[in-house]
Formats: C-alpha cells, structure tokens, sequence
C-alpha cells in the first residue's frame, strides 16, 4: 500500500498529466496530416517558440496568465504566415515536399530561437506553488492546473469540431476538400486558419509545460517524435486516436522509468510504435487503407 | 553497359583525382573535399531511394553511422585493415539493413519515412548510452586504418584518394542499376506501385533491395569516415542528420544521381563558407532547403519531370 501511494500513484499522475499535453501537441499534428497530407517536422519547434515566447512576456511583463493568452496568438500568428508563404504553393505536389520543406521550416525556427534566446537552459517559474493533499500523498499544484487546463482544453477542442460551424468546416476538408471547395467554401482559408490554430495549440503545450520541464532550442526535437509516434498509434488524422494514444504514451512512459532506465523506456517506446506499424498502420483508430 | 558508362562522369573523375595537385589545395581543403565527395556519394545512394523509387528514408544516418562504429571499433582494437574493417562494416549494416528494409518496405510514403526514422532513433539511442561505445562521446583517437602491410591511411591526401575510390565505384553501381531492367522497375514502382504489382513485379521484393543496396553503400561511407576524423560518435546517427543527407539530394535534384554529388559537395561548402562568417550557417541551409523545394524542385541538376500531384489531396 505504501508502495502505491509513494511510488505508483505520483507517476500515474505524471502521466496523465504529460498524456494531456502531448494530445494537444498531436491533436494539431493529426488535424494538419488529415488536412495537407504533410506530418509537420516543424511542430516540435512552434512547440519550443512558445515556451520562449511565454519567457519573454512574462519577463517583460510579469504574468503568467497573459503570457499563456499572448504566447500562442504569437506563434499562431507565426504559423498562419508560415502557411501562407510556403505550405499554400506546394498543396498541388507530392506531399512528400511538404515533409521536407517543414523540415527547412523547423532548421530555421530551431537556430533563429538559438540566435535570439541563446542555447542554454532555461527555467519558468510556475505561477503558483505548494501542493494539493490528494488520495494520501501531496501533489504540486501547478502539475495539477496543468492536468486540468489540458483537459478542458481537449474537451473544447472536441466540442470545437462536433457543435461549431467552423470546426465541421475543417472536418469537411479533411474528408474531401475538393467537395468542400466545389460548395463554395474558401479551402485555403481553411487549411491556413487550422494551421494557425495547431500552431497555437503547440505553443499552448509548450509554456504550459515549460515550467516542469526545461526550455532550450532543441526541445522540440525530442517531442516531435514522441508526437508522431502518438499520431501513429492513434491512427493518422484520427483527432480521437491521438488523444488516447497521448494518454497511453504519456502513461507507459511514465510507468516504465519506474522498472527501467530512461533510454530503456524510449527504445521500448520506440518498439511500440514499430510493432503497430507493423501489424495495424492505420493505429488505434484509424480509417482502414490510409496510406497503408 | 555502353549507357552505364559516360565520357562526362569519366572526365569529371579525372579531374577531381587532379584536384590535388592544385598549389592551394592545403590539407585543410583537403579534408574539406574528403568531406564534400562522401557525402556527395552517401546522397547518391539516398538518391537510389528517394529520386528513383520513392521512398522518403528519414534513418540513412543510422546506416552511416553503423558503419562509422563497425570500422571504429575494429581500428579501436588494433585491427587496423581497411578491408577487415570495410567487410566488419557491409556485415553489420546488412544485418541491420536486412530487418529495417524488410519491415520498412511493406509500407509506403509517410509510414516509410517514420519507420525508417525510428529504427534509426533506436539506434542512437543503443549507442548513446552504451558506456562499451563511449555513451556519447563515441569512441575517440583510434588510428589511421592501413591499406596492404604498413602502408598506413594517414594523411589527408591518401584519406582524399581512398574517398574518389569510393565515390567512382558507388557511382558506377548506381549507374549500372538505374539503366538496367531493375532499374526501370523502380522508377515503375515510384509512379505507379499497383500497376507495377499487377504487371506481376514482386514490388516488396525490389523495394528491399533497393533499400539494401543504398544502405550498404551508405555503410560503407560511413566506414571510411573514422579513418578521416578518428572518431565515431552517436551524433552521427541523429534523425537531424538523415535530413541533411535528404537535403543533400533535393539541393542536386532528385533521380539524377550526379545531382545528388553536386548536392552533397554544395552542402558541404555552404556550410563551411557560411559557418565561417556567422554561427546561424543552419538558418541559411534551412532557407536555401525551402527554396529548393518551393522554386527549384527539380534541384540544381534536375532534369526529371515533376512528381505529378494531384490537386486537394483526398484521404484515400
């Protein structure tokens, strides 16, 4: 029982609250595949601006809360124009040009964030401290804000694309944007609005786990592929897949540290993601044949 | 044959085997063109994948870096023939070669391109914390590799000679295999993979050996690497540098194999040029990567017609 409470429940926790960012960061990943056919190398990095960008609002102005408001506008900003100026012209080509022009994409924002905000480490003050008594142990606040921010996020997200006009409007154009144009709808407004909005979503994931983690320009590199690996396992552009593929990673990852060595977990993760491609490639739940 | 060989490629080898000879080649450009022709050569053999048959590799650097390890840890050892360490290196890449071409190789397009990235990351992670290689200092200072008895790779020049070998042969094979019938099924398979099927190709069996065939050369460049650097280190095998060598092919043009060469010695350049003036030299490779793609797609040398693309991509 003491073993529960001291070891298993906190890493539980952890890993629902990890699961929680990494559904928003795959959401976008998977909504932009199921959109443009292009799986993003960029995301890791619009991930890693937003952590920078909530640092330099909140060092400029203090708060947390408006960097968490500003820090996605920005990099949603950022993410509109990046589509705009080089996804658009190649939506007629080969998707595989767009997964290499996304990794240019990711080379710039990577090394433009080393030149700006230097290469070394960096930490966050969360905006509130102590911790909760829960279930028998005490939990940190700020990871318990995060497990809830995340969640409610998700769930607007999902109430997003099922009860508003515009999230039907992205899912029309992930099933047949050719159709969705032919009815007179602005597809390229589509595609450039959702971009922005996955854009934001990572950005959103970025701050809000900045201050557990640590933030440097190569941070993105490392959870870019457990996002794709997310992505993967739920089933390509399946929005609920990757959401419970998140939970599922962010859980095995965090269980696993607890029997094995981190680079043990990541291979075994790794091993996962090799298996479901192998056996079932369309994941969790995805639509059968996609690419298969 | 007659088509394999060209008087052009020929004449071009020629004058790079002159190229040392020329009064400002110090050991510094020397190295500098060691580094400009391998990677040239490793981009060709992506080039055999990507340009001819389709296939997105996103883990070439795994099959490079093997190599580099497999002849490091020989050298390590004291076993100092490039040839023990060339055969130790095509053996342990082909094993490793062997599972990922066979698993990789059923799936298609974006699923390709991560499965051969993640048995890439598996790799590195192997060799980044495995305190017998090093962990991630990789293993340091081995020595120069020797060619018959005492006749020691030690100096830029014989390291610069023992790459343009290497070049000219993987040049060759590739050549050979694109202008013959096995090479005409890829390019079939890269335009239209069921028709291929149904025409009775044996596609998977093709994609494997496609996929052996570039990983093997690319693991025999790495091999040769130790000898120039002394070192073989995990970061070699980073997914970031299996997209340099993705790059690499698209700066030449795809399905040109010359282009690839050019690719790889203009990435090499460019980014010593660059990194010379200021430290942001990956700004710049990212920018000239997107241009590449956006305006240029058929790269510096292409010829080849535009992959065709058809207009809102649908689900299917």
């Amino acid at each position: 029982m003491d073993y529960v409470v001291a070891v298993l429940l906190p890493q539980l926790l952890h890993g629902l609250v990890f699961g929680a960012a990494l559904g928003l960061l795959a959401l976008g990943l998977t909504v932009i595949f199921g959109l443009l056919g292009v799986m993003n190398f960029a995301h890791g990095e619009l991930y890693m601006l937003g952590a920078y960008a909530g640092i330099a609002v909140v060092s400029l102005t203090h708060s947390f809360w408006l960097a968490l408001l500003v820090a996605p506008l920005a990099v949603g900003a950022i993410g509109a124009v990046t589509e705009v100026t080089t996804l658009r012209p190649l939506y007629r080509r080969e998707p595989l040009y767009g997964l290499i022009l996304t990794f240019g994409l990711a080379l710039v924002f990577r090394e433009g964030a080393r030149q700006i905000w230097g290469g070394d480490m960096r930490r966050i003050l969360p905006p509130f401290t102590g911790s909760t008594p829960l279930l028998g142990m005490t939990y940190p606040n700020y990871r318990l804000f995060l497990l809830a921010a995340s969640s409610v996020l998700l769930l607007a997200i999902w109430l997003f694309f099922t009860r508003t006009r515009a999230g039907i409007l992205v899912r029309a154009a992930v099933q047949d944007a050719e159709m969705l144009d032919g009815l007179g709808v602005n597809v390229p407004r589509v595609f450039t609005l959702t971009f922005a909005g996955s854009a934001a979503l990572a950005a959103l994931a970025g701050l809000l786990l900045a201050p557990v983690f640590t933030v440097y320009p190569q941070m993105g590199v490392e959870m870019i592929l457990l996002a794709f690996i997310v992505v993967i396992l739920g089933g390509m552009g399946s929005m609920g897949g990757s959401v419970i593929a998140a939970f599922v990673i962010g859980l095995a990852q965090s269980l696993l540290t607890l029997w094995m060595n981190p680079q043990r977990v990541a291979i075994a993760i790794f091993a996962i993601m090799i298996v479901v491609l192998i056996v079932r490639p369309r994941g969790f739940f995805g639509r059968e044949g996609v690419l298969e | 044959m007659n088509r394999a060989l060209s008087w052009r490629a020929l004449i071009v080898w020629a004058l790079l085997a002159l190229l040392p000879a020329l009064p400002f080649m110090s050991k510094f450009y020397l190295l500098l063109a060691f580094d400009a022709l391998l990677f040239g050569a490793i981009a060709m053999s992506l080039d055999l994948l990507m340009g001819y048959t389709g296939l997105v590799s996103f883990g070439h650097a795994a099959f490079f870096g093997l190599g580099a390890y497999a002849s490091a840890v020989l050298l390590e050892r004291g076993v100092l023939s490039v040839w023990t360490c060339l055969a130790f290196a095509i053996l342990v890449v082909g094993l490793y070669a062997l599972v990922v071409s066979f698993f990789s190789t059923a799936r298609r397009g974006i699923y390709f391109a991560l499965l051969t990235l993640i048995f890439a990351e598996v790799v590195y992670t192997f060799f980044r914390y495995t305190q017998t290689f090093g962990g991630s200092d990789g293993i340091q200072g081995v020595p120069p590799p020797r060619l018959i008895g005492e006749f020691a790779i030690d100096t830029p020049l014989r390291n610069y000679y023992m790459v343009l070998v290497y070049l000219g042969l993987a040049y060759l094979v590739c050549r050979v295999l694109v202008t013959s019938h096995f090479g005409r099924v890829l390019v079939a398979i890269r335009e239209n993979e069921d028709r291929a099927r149904f025409l009775g190709y044996n596609v998977q069996r093709y994609k494997m050996a496609v996929c052996m065939i570039s990983a093997l050369l690319t693991g025999v460049g790495g091999a040769l690497y130790p000898g120039r650097s002394a070192f073989a280190t995990p970061d070699l095998m980073l997914w970031t540098v299996s997209g340099e060598f993705i790059i690499m092919v698209m700066i030449g043009g795809l399905g040109t194999l010359a282009g690839p060469v050019v690719g790889g010695v203009f990435f090499v350049l460019l980014q010593e040029k660059v990194s010379s003036y200021v430290d942001w030299y990956f700004i710049v490779i990212g920018l000239v990567l997107i241009f590449i793609v956006l305006f240029m797609p058929k790269g510096l040398l292409g010829i080849r017609e535009l992959l065709g693309g058809r207009r809102w991509r649908t689900t299917a």
